[in-house]
């Protein structure tokens, strides 16, 4: 009798441990899900911001997570755990992403507010910061850098 | 009998907890982590998207003093080596990622903007003797953005009359009224931002903070620590004969540089490697 229990049981736990998985938001513009817990881990699908992740597990400071049917590593910084109610957490598991409108719930500088911030001071030099931000440095030149200079991967 | 009455109890409870409550139970969940959620953001701090729209205007007024140098070669080199250095740091992610640029002056400053826009004078790029030294530079400068040194210059009391316009409801556009507040508010928080980073400059805590924190990066990395206090005694002597830019801003140095003395201890550098770096600094910054 308690075999007969036993198995279905612990088929019941299984299911209810994936149905827990806990959903987390990505913080950032952009980032990505990563093959294994590391900064150069080759990149298995691209995320970004307010995207809602799966959390399978904690592996130090990496998160392996699920999301679109892919399951990798992202770090721990560009998530945010949300904390929503029950309801919610069942909802947007059904989903599989979560509204936009989710992520910008109680925002106060908000890209509305400096739209109305650079009409009212054209004197602000946005064009250079756009400019700025797209200096960016694919992982291979870091490694490369890194690698020439005798210095350490993180 | 025990055991199955026992198996049968935790798997009620299990069902339970995966939906098959009754409605008035997840009426009743669902208020409490609504009423937590209500408390929460009603005194949260300001997230990494607006620590981000705050530093973009905060760059963008700094650009408005200072033009932008254009090197491709020296953007690209001071770009890879502060991605390195921010991998290595407790934030190495930001909503926008960090980003380093050259200003075209002589003074001899740098700036971290909330979010991870680094300005870094032409001036203090010359005051760096070699790529540990530049490296100094920049951990320093991450630091202040890892502890948010810049974002938490924002007066508290703007911030609660934000929090009050701001609610809890998910809203995409904000009515005339309350936007105008909001950009007033917005406003007053790049100038508070800004007179710390540009014109009163950060406390001396927060500078130690920031010092020791930049050994941390520098030492992970790989790059020589004591690059740091080579960096300062350079703008100790630097401020003791021009008396501008950071010196202004900046505690004494000499209080830095003692502090950081107790913490560094000296250690053998491979002159080799050291080398290797300086040749591609000198290659990058001339």
């Amino acid at each position: 009798m308690k075999t007969r229990l036993g198995v279905p049981l612990l088929l019941l736990c299984f299911f209810v441990s994936l149905s827990w998985a806990e959903p987390v938001m990505v913080l950032t513009k952009e980032n990505a899900i990563r093959e294994a817990p590391k900064f150069f881990a080759p990149v298995k699908m691209q995320v970004k911001y307010s995207d809602m992740l799966d959390v399978m597990n904690q592996e130090g400071d990496w998160y392996r997570v699920q999301f679109k049917g892919i399951t990798g590593y992202i770090h721990k910084t560009a998530i945010e755990k949300k904390s929503i109610s029950f309801s919610e957490t069942f909802a947007t598991q059904r989903k599989g992403t979560s509204d936009a409108e989710v992520a910008l719930a109680g925002k106060g500088f908000t890209p509305q507010v400096e739209k109305a911030y650079k009409n009212k001071h054209p004197e602000m030099k946005y064009s250079l910061v756009d400019r700025v931000e797209t200096y960016t440095i694919q992982d291979a030149d870091v490694i490369a850098f890194l690698k020439r200079g005798g210095l350490q991967e993180p | 009998m025990m055991v199955q009455r026992g198996l049968l109890c935790s798997l009620l409870f299990l069902l339970m907890l995966t939906g098959c409550v009754t409605p008035d139970i997840r009426k009743g969940t669902d208020m409490l982590f609504t009423t937590v959620d209500a408390a929460a953001k009603a005194a949260r701090p300001i997230s990494e998207e607006e620590e981000y729209f705050v530093g973009r205007a905060v760059a963008a007024r700094i650009f408005s003093s200072y033009p932008l140098l254009d090197n491709k070669r020296l953007t690209t080199y001071i770009n890879t080596m502060g991605r390195a250095l921010a991998l290595h740091s407790q934030r190495p992610f930001t909503y926008g990622g960090y980003h380093f640029a050259v200003l075209n002056s002589a003074e001899v400053n740098a700036f971290a903007c909330p979010g991870g826009i680094i300005l870094i004078t032409r001036g203090m790029v010359d005051l760096a003797r070699n790529e540990d030294e530049l490296a100094a530079i920049l951990a320093h400068e991450i630091a202040h953005i890892n502890y948010r040194h810049g974002i938490n210059s924002i007066q508290q009391s703007r911030w609660t009359e934000a929090l009050s316009i701001i609610g809890t409801k998910a809203i995409k556009e904000y009515g005339p009224q309350d936007l105008s507040r909001l950009v007033h508010i917005f406003e007053g928080s790049i100038d508070d931002v800004f007179k710390t980073l540009v014109v009163n400059g950060y406390g001396i805590s927060q500078e130690y903070m920031a010092d020791e924190a930049a050994k941390v990066y520098l030492t992970r990395t790989g790059y020589d620590p004591s690059a740091l206090i080579a960096v300062l005694e350079r703008l100790e002597s630097y401020g003791a004969s021009s008396g501008t830019g950071i010196i202004k801003t900046h505690p004494d140095p000499k209080d830095r540089i003692e502090n950081l003395k107790k913490k560094i201890l000296p250690s053998q550098v491979d002159t080799t490697l050291l080398s290797l770096r300086t040749k591609r600094f000198t290659s990058a910054v001339q």
